[in-house]
């Protein structure tokens, strides 16, 4: 794979992703109890024997930054190859800030000529999924492809999702459309592509935006040996709130069809330096996954604890995502939540409670409440489903007491905690 | 801060930990769910500011060397400074194993040459507590001692097992006895060691040219210096210690970690214990799963019942079955509905479906190390496997990689399966 130079796209804002995205870029939004989303992205590089990577940032970029460092974890801290974090740059011709996918990569060409890479291979941060690129690699070389595209099949009410793609009997594709309302197109583009490096030079010399849209709907349309593969492993886009929390509770099935507890493609991550976990009288958990340094005097159902969790006792955690710290008070109850680090939910308080509100504009929600990182909700106060506490959210947010759903309580300015 | 450096002493047999250190180096038995025993010694250190540490091996270092590494989990991969893994050697002058603890330091006096110290630390490691040796220091230097040894308090009845140090009220060292039977003092020393470079270096040259010297610490040297009314003082440690040594000890001290008031404080962000971290997943609790009162480490899967117990990484405890008032090592399987009891399970152990373990009222002491096992722990080595249905009783001791068809029958209590491998 030395000829191989792997690009994580991992700039997104994650607007949909709300609260969880305020402060981090989505590949860097905690998943499964003790990983970010990128891990799996890296994680298959490092086990596909990918080891020259660039990981393209543009929005708050410093948690990814903090969690990539060296790259270490993932042996990409070689002398030659390893990992580079691409943020946006000035230079006397250009404005700096990506334009779109294509965009970035473009900025950065230097860096693939610089690798000699003969191939690029263009992923998500975004995803969650265990793939051996290899196989990709192995399809794309035998084929002469000029592109290769990981595609999975998907039902006909997913497809305003993706891009969808149609193929001939040989599997290449004849058509791409983005996001389609209506399409017979069944296969949907994962965001994995190999490109002949050559090629891909010259379609960025229009200095395109996008790269489904700018870069390889035209190669499709004109004819390209754009070639798919299909994929049938576990894939998820997580890049919103109904299938962050998904992903997460997919992980607690009997026989979940992504399994962490899998020796030959363990997913790396940093470690958390945390001792093991602290079952204490009167802990009852069930259906769930629960990370070192967590602390439960209380009930957990099908939830997915991060490190240093605290349930305490009398408390009740239920199909929820609660991350690293936070603490959830005795007697609390948290219902279809999903908790940011250091999220302090007070004694006796409810979360998640009560009859949900039909309004399509909470749709994106899926029912579920968000609490953003370092927020507090004061004791006894009861917070209905469909509730977003934002980023530091003090007692003073909830004067009124109970919260109905649909509220919305604003991010604190970062920079308040500096002064 | 002048340079420091220190010495930990990780070179002992062990026996009184029975099957646990018979192929691994007493330091390098697991601990805590997670740690090793040395990680504590090890996390003192950098905790403290040491940064350059030589660890004396001698008996199987293999799985000590592993875990240690370069140093990684404790930032002692540096540049300069670091820790060393000091095996014995084969040298010009007197080339032989370690003959004690001072012998051990003796044999590595060459690695003071370069090092501008001015004080020497020597650890041991083997055992469990956290303490700032930035306290030692001071207090060695505000009594101009020649060397200060830490102590602890020890109940009067467990002096036999400790030199015990008789202070004045300056806490200078007036009387020190090895392991005495009867003592006017119950100030244990915690084999924790300061000694000023040149004096220590002085004493162990002439220590070694003394032939009815057992070459250590605790036996000689110390008494010695104490008799010849050198500047020997003793600092009074006052927080949780203890030598995991013993099996009962070792026991103890891991099931004090989920009392009710644990004594020693792992989430300690200011004080954390480092280890080598293995890339688990969280737990996972399955549907029927019960656990309460225990430390389950990442990797854990849970589907029976848990109660009063440490699991490490990667164990699984099936359903129907029950684990209690147990230590269970790195992946062991606990088939479903077997039944373990107060019982210590060695790495990659197997429990077969429906086993009973440490099971029965009879408490006959083992017959090959009642010593160690007659309170009704028992012990399973590494990677065997116990045959569905199997009954084990109390203070049994089975072997390491025993395999299923190797057992005759139903092992009674004080009973001893042995493995393929030699036995002490």
């Amino acid at each position: 794979m030395r000829d191989v130079m792997a690009l994580v796209l991992a700039g997104g804002s994650g607007e949909r992703l709300s609260v969880l995205a305020t402060e981090r870029a989505v590949s860097a939004v905690p998943f499964g109890g003790k990983y970010r989303i990128i891990d799996f992205a890296l994680s298959n590089c490092c086990h596909s024997g990918v080891h020259r990577l660039g990981v393209l940032t543009q929005h708050a970029p410093t948690s990814l930054h903090d969690h990539i460092s060296s790259g270490r974890v993932w042996d990409l801290d070689g002398r030659e190859t390893g990992v580079v974090i691409l943020q946006p740059f000035l230079t006397r011709d250009q404005a700096g800030w990506y334009q779109g996918t294509a965009d970035a990569i473009a900025q950065n060409w230097d860096v693939i000529e610089e690798s000699r890479a003969v191939r690029v291979l263009v992923l998500s941060g975004d995803h969650v999924y265990k793939m051996d690129y290899r196989a990709l690699l192995e399809v794309h070389g035998r084929l002469e492809a000029s592109v290769t595209m990981a595609v999975l099949p998907v039902t006909a009410d997913q497809s305003r999702r993706f891009g969808m793609v149609t193929v001939d009997a040989y599997g290449r594709a004849t058509r791409f459309e983005e996001k389609p309302a209506h399409t017979d197109a069944r296969l949907a583009s994962m965001g994995v592509y190999v490109f002949e490096t050559d090629l891909l030079r010259e379609a960025l010399r229009g200095r395109p935006r996008d790269l489904a849209l700018h870069v390889l709907r035209p190669m499709v349309e004109a004819g390209e040996r754009v070639q798919t593969w299909e994929y049938n492993g576990y894939w998820e886009d997580v890049g919103e709130i109904a299938t962050y929390h998904r992903a997460n509770l997919d992980l607690l099935k009997p026989d979940p069809r992504l399994m962490l507890h899998d020796a030959r493609w363990p997913i790396l991550t940093r470690d958390e330096e945390r001792p093991p976990v602290l079952l204490l009288p009167g802990a009852d958990v069930q259906d769930s996954l629960v990370a070192n340094g967590c602390r439960i005097a209380g009930r957990v159902r099908n939830s997915v604890l991060f490190a240093g969790a605290i349930v305490q006792a009398g408390a009740e955690v239920v199909d929820s995502v609660v991350m690293h710290d936070v603490v959830v008070g005795r007697s609390a109850r948290v219902h279809r939540a999903i908790l940011d680090k250091f999220a302090h939910v007070g004694e006796a308080a409810a979360l998640g409670s009560g009859d949900r509100s039909s309004d399509p504009a909470l749709a994106w929600l899926d029912g579920l409440s968000l609490v953003g990182k370092d927020a507090v909700i004061p004791a006894g106060v009861v917070v209905g489903p469909q509730v977003v506490v934002g980023v530091g959210a003090t007692a003073a947010d909830f004067a009124g007491g109970a919260l109905a759903p649909g509220t919305r309580i604003a991010d604190r300015v970062a920079t308040q905690d500096l002064v | 801060m002048s340079a420091r450096y220190a010495f930990i002493l990780a070179g002992g047999l062990g026996t009184r930990l029975c099957l646990l250190s018979e192929r691994r180096a007493k330091p390098a038995v697991p601990f805590g769910g997670k740690y090793r025993i040395i990680d504590f010694t090890l996390s003192n250190c950098v905790n403290s500011g040491i940064y350059d540490v030589g660890v004396l091996t001698q008996y199987r270092p293999t799985s000590l060397r592993q875990h240690i590494g370069i140093g990684r989990p404790w930032d002692l991969d540096r540049t300069r400074g670091g820790v060393q893994l000091l095996q014995p050697s084969l040298d010009s002058v007197e080339s032989d194993w370690y003959q004690g603890t001072a012998d051990a330091i003796y044999r590595n006096l060459i690695h003071l040459r370069r090092r501008m110290t001015d004080h020497v630390l020597v650890l041991s490691g083997d055992h469990v507590y956290k303490m700032d040796y930035n306290v030692l220091y001071a207090f060695h230097e505000a009594n101009r001692a020649s060397v200060t040894v830490a102590v602890t308090e020890v109940p009067a009845d467990a002096v036999s097992a400790f030199g015990i140090l008789e202070t004045d009220r300056t806490g200078r060292v007036v009387g020190f006895q090895e392991k005495p039977r009867l003592a006017r003092s119950r100030l244990a020393s915690m084999g924790v060691y300061l000694f000023d470079r040149r004096s220590l270096i002085q004493w162990l040259v002439e220590d070694a040219a003394m032939k009815d010297s057992a070459h250590d610490f605790g036996k000689n040297l110390l008494p010695r210096l104490v008799a010849r009314g050198e500047a020997v003082y003793a600092h009074h440690f006052r927080d949780y210690w203890q030598d995991v040594g013993a099996l009962d000890s070792y026991y103890q001290t891991n099931m004090d970690l989920i009392s009710d008031r644990p004594p020693l404080d792992l989430n300690d962000p200011g004080w954390l214990v480092h280890t080598q971290s293995a890339d688990r997943p969280p737990v996972r609790f399955e549907t029927g799963g019960v656990a309460e009162r225990s430390l389950i480490a990442n990797g854990c899967r849970i589907a029976g019942t848990v109660t009063r117990s440490i699991l490490f990484p990667g164990v699984t405890v099936a359903p129907g079955a029950v684990v209690s008032d147990s230590i269970v090592m790195n992946d062991t399987q606990i088939m479903r509905d077997a039944q373990l009891d107060r019982a210590i399970l060695d790495k990659e152990v197997v429990i077969g479906g429906g086993a009973r373990v440490g099971w029965g009222e009879a408490m006959t002491p083992n017959e090959a190390c009642p010593e160690h096992l007659s309170n009704g722990l028992l012990v399973v080595g590494k990677g065997t496997r116990l045959p569905e249905g199997l009954t084990v009783g109390r203070n049994a001791r089975i072997g390491a990689f025993v395999a299923e068809d190797a057992f005759a029958g139903d092992v009674p209590a004080g009973g001893v399966v042995r493995g393929p491998e030699a036995e002490h």
